[in-house]
């Protein structure tokens, strides 16, 4: 399942090892204090979930947009630990892939070398917390700034995790 | 002896505003962001009405009524009445008034109605103008006449507008990009237009510097005339300059030859403009401000001295105060600069080819709100990026031009205006290129005002900004 990874941080080789032993992902991220040392000091948990944060105020962002969105068991496992479920995973990554040839690219480029958007491809990162997962989640849900504008509207949480896969690509194929 | 002195004094004050008030003369001169404006005013955009699809730009009718009209790229034109309410049916809507469907194309994201301008006497012949990008004719900006009818003064139907149709100008477009778009009347009466240099990169045509072409160009035309399209104002720079005339060659000095210019166009103004989306009259001064949009490293804000046409903004040669094409830090280049440098630049990501990625003060695509004379601003052009979310104000604080950056905000600006009080108006869209959407289709935007903060009512929605 993990074959194509090109980098793999500490906590998805430990999620990979749950798969792999059988284990469901909410089972092995059980309690946000476990996550404590595995997701960077700036993301902060509430009540066992992420504390997302606007990009543009940092203050706490609202889950406003296709309130209808089912959100997947991959969405929900992300509010509580913050990781990503879809990194590295190749079905997941292709899917991304069209998203972020439809949405992304046109700004962003392929394989994010950057142009109207910044670069994608290295990692040095306008805002800061975008060095996380949820920082990108973050920016990509709620926008940040001018054409860096709120995808949640235009496309579910689910196929902006795919989609932070696939541009996560960029970076570990340096 | 007194008297003499204060006359003096005065003359003097009013030789150094004149003199402040002139595009710089060399590049150091040209203002970058990190400048302070006098007063170092502080703004807010306070949300007027949402719910535009595609808002592209915003003018007042000058009527005393009160209303503010919001052009939306499908074609349509909605609005605001003096309550701040959106009226249910558009005031036009171009995309009713041909039987075969719109008439208006708006294929790519940069193409659609790009902007609406009542004539100064609109409250008596019920005048005003558009210049969109016509589907039956493949894109082309038309620049057309429509008459409202007194007895319904906030809807223009589609049989009235197509009876009251009065084209005033097609300008043919080769590409799908740089088209639009700003169409506004001078303190002088005039209409000045906003032409692009007709699209794709680097100005393939090489309109910008091509007399023989409307594009690329600021033109401004007198519509004061019932028996043909427009007249040509006698002041423009090349009214005469193609005139059929018996050639001499001796006797004529090199600055009257320099004045016969065989190909030029009479309706010409200023050029060598890229893509002047927007530009904006200062209500106070009729001093012009051009936001220029850039290519792949800076953008501009030209600045125009009230009724002084005829400058070379030096496109395709020049891109904002550097050699176009960059090639390289323009600082290790040597290179002559044509025509008149800008007020002020900022730069892209990347300030030129090679440079390290730099996103602070940076943008893509400039575009023009107004000259704000309130709220402890004096002659501030205000601008705002259209990737960033940055508003930037420029103003002349007697030694020179300062740009600042005011607010970051998250929107993505499409054009601004004013209300009937000149009050800066703004306009925010949501679509972008690849993944347009339609113009229909796309998140709607808002309309805001532009306020000192000190003076933004109790309970307003304000525009968020970056803490």
């Amino acid at each position: 399942m993990f074959s194509r990874l090109y980098f793999v941080p500490p906590m998805l080789i430990a999620t990979a090892l749950a798969f792999s032993t059988g284990m469901s992902l909410a089972e092995s991220h059980s309690t946000a204090a476990d996550m404590a040392e595995d997701v960077p000091a700036d993301v902060e948990f509430a009540d066992g979930k992420v504390v997302f944060r606007s990009a543009l105020d940092s203050e706490p962002m609202e889950f406003a947009y296709r309130t209808e969105q089912t959100l997947t068991t991959q969405v929900e496992e992300f509010y509580k630990t913050g990781i990503n479920p879809y990194a590295g995973d190749p079905d997941a990554i292709e899917a991304g892939a069209k998203q972020y040839k439809k949405l992304c690219q046109s700004c962003h480029l392929k394989e994010g070398v950057g142009r109207i958007g910044p670069t994608l491809n290295d990692d040095k990162w306008e805002r800061p917390r975008t060095h996380t997962e949820v920082g990108r989640f973050e920016i990509i849900y709620g926008g940040g700034a001018g054409a860096m504008q709120a995808f949640g509207r235009r496309i579910d949480q689910d196929s902006i995790l795919k989609t932070m896969a696939y541009i996560d690509t960029f970076r570990t194929a340096q | 002896m007194k008297k003499m002195i204060i006359t003096c004094a005065t003359a003097a004050l009013l030789a150094t505003s004149s003199v402040a008030q002139e595009a710089p003369k060399s590049v150091d001169q040209v203002a970058r962001p990190g400048g302070t404006l006098p007063g170092n005013s502080e703004i807010a955009l306070v949300q007027v009405a949402s719910g535009f699809l595609d808002p592209t730009n915003v003018a007042n009718a000058g009527d005393g009524s009160g209303r503010i009209f919001v052009t939306e790229r499908a074609g349509r034109v909605r609005i605001i009445d003096k309550d701040g309410n959106v009226l249910e049916d558009p005031f036009l809507d171009l995309t009713a008034i041909n039987p075969l469907g719109s008439d208006v194309q708006t294929g790519f994201v940069e193409q659609g109605l790009y902007s609406i301008a009542f004539d100064p006497k609109f409250g008596e012949n019920g005048h005003f103008y558009v210049h969109y990008a016509s589907l039956p004719f493949n894109g082309d900006g038309m620049i057309v006449r429509f008459t409202v009818d007194p007895a319904s003064p906030d809807m223009v139907s589609p049989e009235r507008t197509n009876e009251t149709a009065k084209v005033i100008m097609r300008i043919e477009q080769p590409w799908y990009n740089h088209n639009g778009g700003q169409i506004e009347f001078g303190p002088d009466g005039m209409l000045y237009i906003g032409s692009g240099d007709g699209g794709w990169e680097g100005d393939p045509y090489e309109a910008g510097q091509d007399l023989n072409t409307p594009l690329g160009k600021i033109l401004r035309i007198d519509v004061n005339t019932e028996d043909r399209p427009y007249k040509i104002p006698a002041d423009n720079p090349y009214a005469d300059a193609s005139s059929e005339r018996l050639m001499q060659l001796f006797g004529i000095t090199e600055e009257q030859f320099s004045k016969i210019k065989t190909r030029s166009l009479p309706e010409i103004w200023s050029y060598g403009v890229r893509n002047p989306y927007e530009f904006s009259f200062d209500p106070k001064t009729g001093n012009m401000f051009i936001a220029d949009v850039g290519q792949n490293h800076w953008e501009e804000i030209i600045f125009e001295k009230a009724g002084d046409g005829g400058h070379n903004y030096g496109w395709p040669r020049m891109e904002a105060a550097f050699c176009h094409p960059m090639t390289g830090d323009p600082a290790g280049s040597e290179c002559s600069v044509v025509g008149t440098l800008p007020a002020a630049m900022y730069p892209h990501n990347t300030a030129f080819p090679g440079a390290p990625e730099d996103t602070s003060n940076a943008g893509c695509s400039v575009q023009g709100f107004g000259v704000a004379n309130y709220g402890g601003m004096d002659g501030v052009y205000l601008a705002g990026d259209w990737c960033s979310g940055r508003v930037f104000g420029l103003a002349n604080d007697g030694s020179g031009w300062q740009l600042q950056e005011l607010i970051q905000t998250g929107m993505q600006f499409t054009a601004g205006g004013y209300d009937e009080d000149n009050n800066v108006l703004v306009v925010n869209a949501n679509n972008f290129y690849l993944a347009d959407q339609g113009p229909d289709t796309n998140p709607p935007g808002s309309l805001w005002r532009v306020m000192a903060t000190a003076d933004v009512p109790e309970g307003a929605t304000l525009a968020k900004t970056a803490n």
